[in-house]
């Protein structure tokens, strides 16, 4: 018998999060800001 | 003029290859040793995992790349390594079996006067009985075991479709495996894809993994900066568990795999079993099978390659408890311990020890994640490699040392959490440094403003536009060194 682990104490995303990560104008945002954070960790990553 | 022999065409190597290849004028040799004919882009080796790309979609021939180049291509698998020369042949080389079909079997000497060991990981199904596409379980690790686990995770489609509960078991098939972020990103694949076919609720999904605790990634955890608050990946990891449905077995290794169960130990020594319909489980890694040879035939691979088959570099391989570990142990060079112009890139060197805190159980077992070399760290580090050798053979003993210390660099990482232009989810994942840096960085190990995750369908879209960037800059087209690694 195996024992299994579910987190039921986890903070779960609220409707408006959920809903936040699936918006298409809002998410192009996040991912030219993305580029960014990745841009400055590259530059780091290649001093 | 001087020939530079490369073991290896996966990111590290190609990658060496290339800039090597780019920065050195054709009168100097550059030869790449690789036992596949195919480059693969690993990273979505996840998606064909689920039937949601084709094995053509992730790999492209090596050869025509090579050949563009004028880079000397031999598919073969380096054997041996004699850096001293041997009683027959008198300068440096590396014995290669062929496995192209044309000379499959035969043996050859390739002379080197600089080699780089870039041979990756074995996969080493074989530490765990009954684990892998030869026992029990599928796998993810080459676009061939891919397609094959996408096959059967379908025949799981369709029995769910048919009514049948499904359970299906993914993670780590050791104690001591690494790659937590590919089985995390394959789990929430799947888990994505049963939702799309309307099957999630007659199947289980569970996560099996040796972390201690979830978000650990081998990386001894994170804490994310974000706006004022800081957020260890062990929440951020597990809200997405407690969201998806996804349940998890912990802290576990497993000790062998029989048709439909596998059976475990815990930290804790307790011993049980989790039953499956299908399973995909990675293996544990070790070195090459690869020998190593003085100038008198004496076997000196004990000298050259840790007992895991990883070769020895410049790191500190003293051993010492967890407590005592400092960034300072990681190399910096990736230049062999015993020759200087020997270095190993990416997964073939040896690490002086985890970045998780390894565990023993009270039965002496050992689960320890291995500490990951994602692909970014393995494309900077064959640069790096790349440089300090043109530098060697355009200066000499003068050329400068380039240098790639996994505790100097960061590392973006991106874990798919399912596919699909407007429905798909990844977590998007800096780290800075890679190595936890407690002298420079206090308790937490890293720069919190650094490192930073955040799960949304855009971080998707980076995995899908990195995707057709690595491969459009493995193919080496125009301007692909403007692609940072």
């Amino acid at each position: 018998m195996s024992v299994l682990e579910t987190f039921p104490d986890a903070p779960v995303p609220t409707e408006k999060e959920l809903k936040a990560r699936k918006n298409v104008l809002l998410q192009f945002v996040r991912f030219v800001a993305l580029n960014l954070k990745m841009v400055a960790m590259i530059n780091k990553a290649h001093h | 003029m001087a020939r530079t022999v490369i073991l290896g065409a996966g990111i590290a190597g190609h990658t060496a290859a290339l800039h090597l290849r780019r920065m050195l004028g054709k009168e100097h040799e550059v030869v790449v040793v690789a036992p596949n004919s195919k480059w693969n882009w690993i990273p979505s080796n996840i998606w064909v995992g689920v039937g949601q790309m084709s094995v053509k979609q992730v790999t492209f021939p090596l050869a025509p790349i090579y050949k563009r180049k004028g880079i000397e291509f031999h598919q073969a698998l380096g054997i041996e390594i004699h850096p001293e020369g041997s009683p027959t042949v008198k300068r440096p080389h590396v014995s290669v079996k062929y496995t192209d079909p044309a000379r499959a079997g035969q043996v050859a000497n390739l002379e080197y006067d600089f080699l780089i060991n870039a041979t990756g990981p074995k996969l080493n199904f074989g530490a765990t009985p009954g684990l892998g596409p030869d026992g029990h379980t599928w796998s993810v690790c080459t676009a061939g075991h891919a397609v094959e686990t996408a096959k059967a995770f379908e025949d799981v489609v369709a029995k769910l479709k048919a009514g049948q509960h499904q359970t299906l078991l993914i993670g780590m098939g050791h104690g001591t495996c690494t790659c937590q972020g590919a089985a995390f990103e394959y789990t929430f694949n799947v888990e994505h894809e049963l939702v799309k076919e309307g099957v999630r609720d007659n199947a289980d999904v569970i996560y099996i993994t040796n972390e201690n605790q979830l978000g650990d990634f081998g990386m001894d955890g994170m804490n994310f900066g974000h706006k004022d608050q800081i957020i260890p990946s062990q929440t951020f990891t597990e809200s997405l568990f407690h969201e998806r449905g996804v349940k998890a077995i912990l802290s576990a290794h497993i000790e062998k795999v029989e048709p439909g169960v596998a059976f475990y130990e815990q930290v804790d020594g307790t011993k049980n079993s989790q039953a499956f319909d299908f399973a995909m489980l990675l293996p544990p890694f070790r070195g090459v099978d690869m020998k190593a040879f003085d100038a008198n035939d004496n076997d000196i691979t004990a000298e050259v390659f840790a007992p895991s088959g990883f070769m020895k570099v410049d790191a500190d391989y003293t051993a010492k408890p967890y407590e005592e570990w400092k960034a300072s142990d990681w190399p910096k060079t990736y230049q062999s311990v015993k020759y200087d112009n020997v270095w190993a890139a990416g997964i073939a060197f040896a690490p002086p020890h985890q970045m998780s805190r390894p565990r023993t159980s009270p039965n002496g077992t050992v689960i320890a994640p291995a500490p990951p070399r994602t692909g970014m760290p393995s494309g900077v580090i064959g640069r790096a490699v790349a440089q300090s050798i043109a530098e060697r053979i355009k200066h000499g003993a003068q050329g400068r040392v380039h240098t790639a210390s996994m505790a100097d660099m960061g590392a973006a990482c991106i874990a798919s959490a399912g596919k699909g232009w407007r429905t798909g989810q990844a977590a998007a994942m800096t780290v800075f440094p890679i190595i936890p840096d407690k002298e420079k960085y206090g308790e937490l190990g890293r720069d919190t403003k650094e490192t930073y995750g955040e799960i949304g369908l855009s971080a998707h879209w980076m995995k899908v536009m990195l995707h057709y960037l690595f491969i459009y800059k493995a193919k080496a087209r125009p301007f692909w060194y403007l692609i940072p690694e």
